[in-house]
């Protein structure tokens, strides 16, 4: 029976499965979730997935990494009206676009898998999905948030775009009262990542590692040179800055070569 | 030739698949796929602190982070020589079973469930069964508060790290905790019920080597610093490999594992093989009542075991936080230790994980990461094979589809987490001739004929062998030939051999087939002659690499005449094989 119900795909590739997970794990509103919208594929949750119908909303999980995805993911682009990238292994390309240079990759893919030539399908270097096709929006997080993609889904619902906190961490951490870990000398890449988790390492008295991605208010120079200043080793922070924030983080690292030249 | 695809596995963590490849009756090839691109997550972690290894490794597998952590500050605890105290294992322990009541009960009422009572996925099955649905959130949920609570999030939590917490929960939660598994008990019970008296099949039923993690003080428990095998073998933690053997198979490109040259299962079916007689409490009383000889050979039963771990779980929390919250917070244990090597390892809910590293001035030099998946995967592959072959010779092909499908997903097998896996296609359609081609690319086959003289095409493997000989192809041996020579074959053992036999896979005469000599090991049809040479005479990574050529036969009854068909296949075999 048709009705005038939103379609939404929700689509994994390559990564750990951690944002499909989170929706599922919005324990309570899953039913009202699968009321709300026609969930016409959720690999994750459902076996009756139908592939071909037009979708409203597609949410796509995890890096391209494989061609099969890549075609996978154009397929998913061209029958969707809007295409949002859930997480940052989607968004930016994930821990596994760490290795940025392709030479390297492919040197470290033959490290883990010896000589062994891949007949059967071609890897590819970790990319984002916007290397790809058009992405409309991308919610960061590793993975996202309840809170945020429950915002997003009524959003959504109500025929509005998501709309996402624009500021660093540092935010939510005031907003919690916590003391500054990096006044302690404590490298914490709270300043950089882009808010969201509601401050939840440092309130845990932890430093903030930069899961959820970089902040767009992000000043990383500044930062970087902060660090060198309280005696953090650059390939430590270069390291720390670049774990979870896949291909971003190749402008800064081309800016920083270009500056200590 | 036609072929069973399952292309993308529903409802499981991640993205995975199987291929089921038929000629005739006999099941030729089974394929079990993982698309998940590579991430080189072992190689990542080189060069980081072995905080960034902790922070990241988590990221395999969103269903098992913590226990990736857990295998991770195992790993390199022992490598930097940090020694924590029994406040921070017991909330170890504590995040550990949250993490093990989620992932179970979300795979036995919302993963596993809906095949047993004919729905498409968990919340088309709310209008039938909206106890079971509605008990599930909450056993699910209440999983997810513990793992929220002691690591900081549902998903990825940061606050285990090396050393232990960086917070620790209050009293006040640690009690909650305790009050609410209380409150489930009555029914996890029922959980337990309905799961143990599922109407499991018995096709694919096969005996199999278990391993687990092998807990301290003869109590049931979920890590440990050495493994123990259901037939009584108990390895160090540290020999890791002994049990793991990893290696390669050419068709799949994903490193296996194997003990003692056979595949062995991981996951809560072992645990409760290995460890159910030290079950206490209900968790005893439920073992006791349920457990049979099926649960030792037939995995359809994990999901039985997993709701047993329940119970074990519910049980085991209260206990945990009784003894935690006499205990102070403690702080966090800096070392300064800068170079070590350790291995780690803890009970994933779907089977064992295994950690180790290698720090060298402080940065990770080496790491090896070994999935439960990984470790299953021999087992599903044998596993899905024996219900291919049992179904189609009961004339039931019609059902290996949903069985292989029921078989995988009851190893609950996290794909992502298959960190050695590379995207695997399906195969294409190879048929005899390709399969030879390529055979004989690497190094040539050892050809060896075997059959009995004077069962008419039962022949047919002794006189190829001989005509072969005969046009000065080097390297063919027939049957009995091959037992005594089995000295002169050890210097390669590696190399590839090459069984011709008349095989009845019910095609019409003449028809060739080829399959991996490893199926010869499963499948009594196809053992009676070769299953002598197969066991006393291969190295494992022969029998990986050898195959079986079969011919239809037309007759086998008493004669000395090869049928026609059978002759002119005859004929494109030697084509095919001499030089």
């Amino acid at each position: 029976m048709p009705d005038n119900k939103l379609k939404i795909g929700i689509y994994e590739l390559t990564g750990c499965a951690g944002d499909a997970l989170l929706i599922i794990d919005c324990e309570e509103e899953l039913v009202n979730i699968f009321k709300a919208a026609n969930i016409e594929a959720f690999l994750m949750a459902k076996s009756d997935n139908n592939d071909e119908v037009e979708l409203d909303v597609a949410l796509v999980e995890g890096s391209v990494s494989t061609e099969k995805e890549l075609e996978e993911l154009r397929k998913i682009r061209k029958r969707s009206k809007a295409l949002i990238a859930i997480g940052i292994c989607a968004g930016l390309g994930g821990m596994q676009s760490y290795f940025l240079d392709d030479k390297d990759w492919a040197k470290n893919l033959k490290a883990v898998y010896g000589g062994v030539e891949m007949i059967h399908a071609k890897a590819l270097p970790s990319k984002p999905i916007g290397d790809f096709v058009k992405v409309d929006y991308f919610l960061p997080g590793c993975p996202i948030g309840k809170e945020q993609f429950l915002s997003t889904f009524a959003r959504l619902l109500a025929g509005n775009p998501p709309e996402l906190f624009r500021f660093p961490v540092c935010v939510e951490c005031k907003w919690h009262e916590n003391d500054c870990l990096l006044n302690k000398n404590i490298l914490c890449l709270g300043p950089l990542t882009a808010a969201g988790c509601g401050s939840v390492c440092v309130n845990h008295n932890l430093p903030c590692v930069g899961c959820w991605g970089p902040s767009e208010e992000a000043n990383r120079t500044a930062e970087y040179k902060l660090l060198l200043e309280k005696g953090y080793d650059p390939a430590l922070i270069k390291n720390k800055m670049a774990n979870f924030s896949g291909t971003s983080i190749t402008q800064f690292f081309a800016r920083l070569k270009g500056e200590t030249k | 030739m036609k072929k069973i695809t399952i292309e993308h596995l529903a409802r499981l963590e991640g993205n995975g698949g199987v291929t089921a490849t038929i000629d005739g009756n006999v099941v030729t090839d089974v394929k079990f796929l993982v698309n998940e691109g590579p991430r080189l997550v072992e190689r990542l972690t080189l060069g980081k602190t072995p905080e960034e290894d902790v922070n990241l490794v988590p990221r395999i597998c969103a269903i098992c982070t913590l226990s990736h952590k857990y295998a991770a500050i195992r790993a390199m605890e022992k490598a930097l020589k940090v020694n924590v105290g029994p406040k921070v294992k017991l909330i170890r322990e504590l995040m550990h079973l949250g993490e093990m009541v989620e992932s179970h009960a979300l795979h036995v009422f919302y993963l596993a469930l809906p095949d047993y009572v004919g729905f498409p996925n968990a919340i088309a099955m709310a209008s039938k069964f909206p106890f079971e649905v509605k008990i599930a959130l909450e056993m699910k949920q209440y999983g997810n508060h513990i793992m929220k609570t002691v690591s900081g999030r549902y998903i990825h939590g940061e606050n285990p790290v090396i050393g232990g917490f960086g917070k620790f929960p209050s009293r006040d939660e640690l009690v909650w905790i305790k009050n609410r598994a209380i409150q489930f008990m009555p029914f996890v019970l029922k959980t337990v019920k309905l799961f143990a008296e599922l109407p499991y099949p018995d096709v694919p039923e096969s005996e199999t080597l278990y391993a687990c993690c092998h807990p301290p003080d003869k109590k049931y428990g979920i890590v440990g610093d050495e493994i123990i095998l259901s037939n009584g073998d108990i390895i160090d933690v540290q020999d890791y490999k002994n049990l793991t053997n990893e290696f390669i198979v050419p068709h799949s490109f994903c490193k296996r594992s194997q003990y003692k040259g056979k595949p062995y299962s991981v996951g809560a079916l072992a645990r409760v093989n290995c460890l159910g007689e030290r079950f206490e409490g209900e968790a005893r009383k439920m073992y006791k009542k349920y457990f049979n000889a099926r649960w030792t050979k037939n995995p359809l039963f994990n999901n039985a075991a997993q709701a047993l771990e329940l119970v074990y779980a519910f049980e085991r929390i209260p206990g945990v936080v009784d003894e935690a919250v006499k205990l102070p917070d403690e702080p966090l244990v800096l070392y300064s230790q800068k170079d070590g090597k350790g291995a780690g390892a803890v009970e994933a809910p779907r089977g064992t994980l295994f950690h180790a590293y290698e720090v060298t001035k402080g940065l990770v030099s080496h790491t090896d990461i070994i999935t439960p998946t990984a470790q299953n995967a021999e087992d599903i592959e044998r596993y899905c094979y024996i219900t291919a072959q049992k179904l189609l010779e009961s004339g039931q092909e019609e059902k290996i589809k949903d069985r292989m499908d029921l078989v995988i997903r009851s190893f609950d097998p996290c794909i992502s987490c298959s960190v050695h896996t590379v995207q695997v296609k399906r195969a294409p359609e190879e048929d005899w001739k390709t399969k030879i081609a390529a055979l004989k690319t690497d190094v040539s086959p050892v050809i060896i004929g075997i059959g009995s003289p004077g069962h008419s095409d039962d022949a047919v493997g002794l006189e190829l062998a001989r005509r072969l000989r005969g046009q000065g192809v080097k390297e063919v041996w027939i049957e009995d030939e091959a037992l005594e020579k089995s000295g002169a074959r050890e210097a390669d053992e590696r190399r590839p051999l090459l069984f011709l036999d008349a095989v009845d896979f019910g095609e019409r005469p003449g028809k060739i087939t080829i399959m991996p000599l490893q199926h010869a090991a499963w499948n009594a049809v196809l053992s009676h002659r070769l299953l002598p040479l197969v066991t006393s005479q291969i190295s494992f990574d022969q029998l990986k690499n050898s195959y079986i050529l079969g011919i239809q036969p037309a007759s086998l009854e008493d004669g000395e005449q090869i049928s026609e068909p059978v002759r002119l296949a005859m004929e494109q075999i030697l084509e095919q094989l001499k030089n």
